[in-house]
């Protein structure tokens, strides 16, 4: 019944009759070309100069106060074939009568309360990502932007949990939704000092699997509800001057987060075989972790022209949070100690807790203009403190001893500065190279492992100097040719898998062939080593794709949209593999094919009906040899001036090599009526 | 009344209050001074034109005579503004505010007498559009833009003279995503592996994630609650401050462990296999001790057989590896 509201308040708005004015010659979304924006821009800008005016401003003579759409109607979900948990973890789509989508502007002529107020969602009536925005605009007044989602976050993929055992518990599970809503307000937009307010709300809540862990042996999945809470406050003012510009913001949040278990019974994880005689089990658990957070933070952000040759930038950021922890945990059962070969009938702990980040970070820049020379100079710092306190009460019931508590105060600190330069040099009109240096330096100090020989914490470092060139080339404006290179050396890193010594490489060409083709390519790879010879990491990736975008006549007939990409990763690494610390190599590969693709074909013969077909398919072999399908076709028969026929048909295929048991496959079918304006 | 005492009048009528107050007008008096050459040598102009006769402006109502369709979908366009608003110092002029002044174009009527930005190079039609743009909140990350550096136009995303309350860029999920993935088609053809965020369906956008302007982090992610990167504001659990923190979270970033735009893997994991990905790290590798080429983590915190299936997938019982609020080894 959800979705009867806004259908029945959209059709109250149809029924309204709108101030006279004509029907706008270019105001359905639907029949906007599918040539991406870029290829619009590029196909105009290849035009003369008139055809370039026309093709850039598809305004019409007259508007109506109400444009847009809404989509409703009736989805079907075949029988899922296959694993089902899997299709929920993918796709999750669901069946029943469904609001796909809206989009509306409206304009009021006579500007009384806005200029513009639009509303828009797509995904109402049950489906896993619903969202709606609203915007109201009124020149020099007010801008507001209201924006909601609500996205399902379902995981219950067997192989995470035991790629072994294919129908085995997961232990990883959960069922949970996300969602979203940030508020914004502008005054007076568009004059010198723009004062603003903006509020932000994340959340998430549902159910997950969860494993209660008994020292280093024993552990028992047990279901358990979680929800967290983020709520942001943010006012300032913009100040937008013609030499210069500061916006000075200030912001609070407020953070929650309640977990809780409540479980009393048998267990997965309770020993039926019996060890010294006895069984184990977990007979019941009581656990609750509540955290409360509060953090304030300040924005100071500047841009200026002090002359016409320089450009600075500047932005200082500060953030404080904190969080306090309480923990409350008691098991009974009948419950084994390792270490002492103990059975004892239940424990209870406490824990209580507080932790604070200050956060400081830096950047500052230039550009400097002279004749065909351009220099970019920015200097970015970041420093991360953060400090905790911790109390642990630990109380087995054993003889009702209670074990001594413990306090800890953990800290880490994380540190960098980094400094870049970049030079363009403007060689011929149509050729402009760059060059350029980064230094990165970071130091951290983090808590060390529990068998740390080293202390309490362990200390690491990056060094890193990287050198920059890249080139924009465009021989006409029908073809450019863009490439850039990083180089880096390094003699510390952080972590094995850092970037250490390493190339990276981007090219992407683009070429418009015709007012209505259009050509792309990119290429990029990435090449990491460590050669430290206990290490030996050596990582490449690689990624080439292709795309062509045809839209002939304007698309009034046809069009098409096709992309093909191939990437490819690898990746060793040595290790010692336990318990008896062997010498071994993680190799990790993945080599991909995707290709999308969408066809658009006008059907002769009844105006305004549209064939789509296309969709997308993933193929990769390698460490997890996947196969993912997803062809698409839709129809689109106009019923009436405002009203059409929609339907469409996907399939969703998904196969793995290694782990058949978690493939599946469903068609699904979704018929309804656009409505629009 | 509100200054009861001399005290505060005192402080109101202080020197160090005056020339307070009167450096800050000074300073938005300077800030708020007319550009240099605006409006009689606008960036445009002066980019590209050094004719024999300096051209002059002739008015917006002058290109109208030709451009009739231009205008009219101005008249609606957020640009509108410049046509109007005195203090940015084009009225009536706002076509010349960015192709320049227009005498002789209309005299000659060839295009060859008028700035067209986007037949121009990048940084030229980036700076037309930087003469009012620069001083907006928007840029202030611009320096550090990949967009920037590879020469990447504002017109290359942004249609100018498009019509409509979205005309000048994209605004709704799905046509936001159209419009990167023209160019970044590589990257798009990673949202359409099982595992990613959900793009393909519209519920996010790349400008969730991304800020195409630049920001201060690398990969022009965008920042929230300041200085965090923009994962956090839809996964504000990951936040902390933990009581013991998982430090490449912090370190590194979330890409050390997950390929955020599409993955293979469950849980978008840059392995195929949980304990893989934790054994780049946690190596067992005797460490050298830092600095010298040192690394940390590769100790791990216990000897686990990791030939049983049951520790094959470390965060089942490493549960919080995020960060953990009340143990230190991240079992909760």
């Amino acid at each position: 019944m959800r979705f009867l509201l806004p259908v029945f308040l959209t059709l109250c708005a149809f029924a309204q009759q709108p101030t006279e004015q004509a029907k706008p010659a270019a105001a359905k979304p639907e029949a906007q070309p599918a040539t991406p924006a870029a290829a619009t821009e590029a196909a105009a800008a290849a035009a003369p100069a008139k055809a370039d005016d026309k093709s850039a401003s598809p305004a019409p003579s007259a508007e109506s106060w109400i444009t847009g759409y809404v989509d409703v109607g009736y989805r079907w979900v075949t029988d899922v074939r296959g694993n089902f948990q899997q299709y929920r973890s993918v796709v999750n789509l669901g069946e029943g009568p469904k609001l796909f989508g809206f989009d509306f502007t409206l304009q009021d002529p006579k500007k009384r309360l806005y200029d513009t107020l639009t509303l828009r969602g797509i995904g109402w009536g049950g489906d896993p990502y619903s969202t709606a925005f609203l915007g109201a605009r009124k020149m020099k007044a007010y801008d507001i932007r209201f924006d909601y989602r609500n996205i399902a976050y379902f995981n219950a993929v067997p192989t995470y949990a035991n790629p072994l055992q294919p129908g085995g518990f997961n232990q990883r599970t959960f069922d949970t939704r996300r969602r979203d809503a940030s508020f914004e307000l502008d005054l007076f937009p568009g004059s010198r000092f723009i004062p603003y307010v903006a509020y932000d709300r994340n959340s998430g809540h549902g159910r997950g699997i969860e494993t209660w862990v008994l020292g280093a042996s024993d552990q028992f999945p047990l279901p358990y509800g979680l929800s967290d809470r983020t709520e942001s406050y943010r006012g300032g003012v913009r100040i937008e001057l013609n030499r210069f510009h500061a916006t000075l913001e200030q912001g609070g949040t407020r953070f929650s987060q309640d977990d809780s278990t409540n479980y009393t019974g048998p267990n997965a994880g309770d020993r039926t075989t019996p060890i010294n005689g006895q069984t184990i089990n977990l007979g019941s658990l009581y656990q609750s972790l509540r955290i409360r957070g509060t953090s304030k933070y300040s924005r100071i952000l500047l841009t200026g022209r002090p002359a016409n040759w320089l450009n600075v930038y500047g932005q200082f950021l500060y953030s404080e949070p904190k969080n306090d922890i309480d923990y409350t945990e008691i098991a009974t059962g009948r419950l084994y100690d390792f270490t002492s070969t103990n059975f004892f009938p239940g424990l209870y702990n406490i824990a209580e807790g507080n932790a604070i980040q200050p956060h400081v970070s830096g950047n500052a820049g230039v550009e400097i203009r002279w004749k065909r020379l351009r220099v970019l100079e920015s200097l970015t710092t970041d420093r991360q403190h953060d400090s905790a306190f911790g109390l642990f009460v630990p109380q087995v019931y054993q003889q009702f001893l209670t074990a001594p508590s413990s306090t800890t105060a953990p800290k880490q600190v994380i540190k960098y500065n980094q400094i870049e330069t970049n030079v363009f040099f403007d060689l011929t009109s149509k050729l402009t190279i760059r060059g350029g240096h980064r230094y990165y330096r970071g130091d951290v100090s983090v808590l060390a492992g529990n068998l740390s020989q080293v202390g309490p914490s362990v200390a690491g470092e990056t060094n890193r100097q990287v050198g920059l060139a890249g080139l924009t080339y465009r021989p006409s404006l029908k073809l450019s040719f863009n490439a850039d290179y990083e180089g880096a050396s390094s003699d510390r890193i952080y972590v094995l898998t850092s970037l250490n010594e390493y190339h990276k490489a981007r090219a992407r060409a683009k070429w418009q062939a015709t007012g209505s083709l259009l050509f792309q390519a990119n290429f990029r790879i990435l090449d990491n080593q460590n050669p430290a010879p206990d290490i030996r990491f050596d990582f490449r990736s690689r990624d080439a794709s292709a795309s062509v975008f045809w839209t002939p006549a304007a698309a009034k007939r046809f069009s098409f949209t096709g992309e093909y990409d191939r990437s490819s990763m690898s990746s060793d690494i040595r290790y010692l593999d336990l318990p008896f610390l062997t010498p071994a190599t993680s190799s990790y590969r993945d080599i991909a094919h995707t290709a999308t693709t969408a066809m658009d074909i006008a059907l002769p013969g009844i105006k305004g009906a549209k064939l789509t077909a296309g969709g997308s398919l993933f193929i990769s072999r390698g460490s997890r040899p996947t196969r993912y399908y997803q062809p698409l076709g839709r129809l689109a028969l106009p019923l009436h001036k405002n009203l059409s026929w929609n339907t469409e048909w996907q399939y969703y295929g998904f196969g793995e090599q290694f782990y058949l048991f978690e493939g599946f496959r469903t068609h699904i079918f979704m018929t309804g009526l656009r409505l629009s304006r | 009344m509100f200054w009861p005492n001399s005290r505060h009048r005192q402080l109101l009528t202080s020197p160090l209050l005056a020339v307070l107050a009167l450096a800050t007008t000074a300073t938005i008096a300077w800030g708020a001074q007319e550009k240099p050459g605006a409006p009689a040598q606008p960036a445009a102009a002066a980019e590209t034109k050094p004719a024999d006769t300096k051209p002059t402006f002739v008015g917006s109502t002058t290109c109208q005579g030709c451009h009739e369709d231009i205008f009219n979908a101005f008249q609606k366009n957020p640009h509108q503004v410049v046509e109007t608003d005195k203090k940015r110092g084009f009225e009536n002029n706002s076509c010349e505010s960015c192709h320049g002044a227009g005498s002789k174009h209309a005299e000659s009527m060839t295009a060859a007498d008028i700035v067209n930005p986007s037949k121009q190079k990048p940084a030229a039609t980036d700076k037309i559009c930087l003469t009012c743009h620069l001083n907006q909140p928007t840029h202030v990350g611009r320096i550090n833009s990949s967009h920037a550096k590879n020469q990447v136009s504002c017109t290359s995303c942004h249609a100018i003279h498009k019509n409509g309350p979205h005309g000048l860029v994209a605004r709704k999920p799905a046509d936001v995503n159209k419009q990167c993935a023209t160019c970044h088609s590589d990257i798009w053809a990673s949202f359409q592996k099982p595992y990613r965020h959900r793009l393909p369906e519209g519920a996010m956008s790349c400008v969730d994630c991304h800020n195409p302007h630049g920001t201060i982090l690398a990969r022009q992610l965008q920042t929230v609650q300041a200085n965090e990167p923009g994962c956090i504001n839809c996964h504000g659990d990951k936040r902390g401050p933990f009581v013991f923190e998982h430090a490449p979270v912090k370190m590194e970033g979330c890409q050390s462990c997950h390929q955020p735009h599409g993955s293979s893997n469950p849980r978008m994991l840059t392995r195929s296999q949980v304990r893989f990905v934790c054994l780049e790290c946690h190596a067992n590798l005797p460490t050298p001790t830092a600095p010298l080429n040192g690394t940390i983590g590769t100790v791990p915190p216990a000897l686990h057989d990791l030939r049983s299936p049951r520790f094959q997938e470390c965060t089942t019982c490493h549960q919080k590896v995020h960060g953990s609020y009340v143990n230190r080894d991240f079992f909760k």
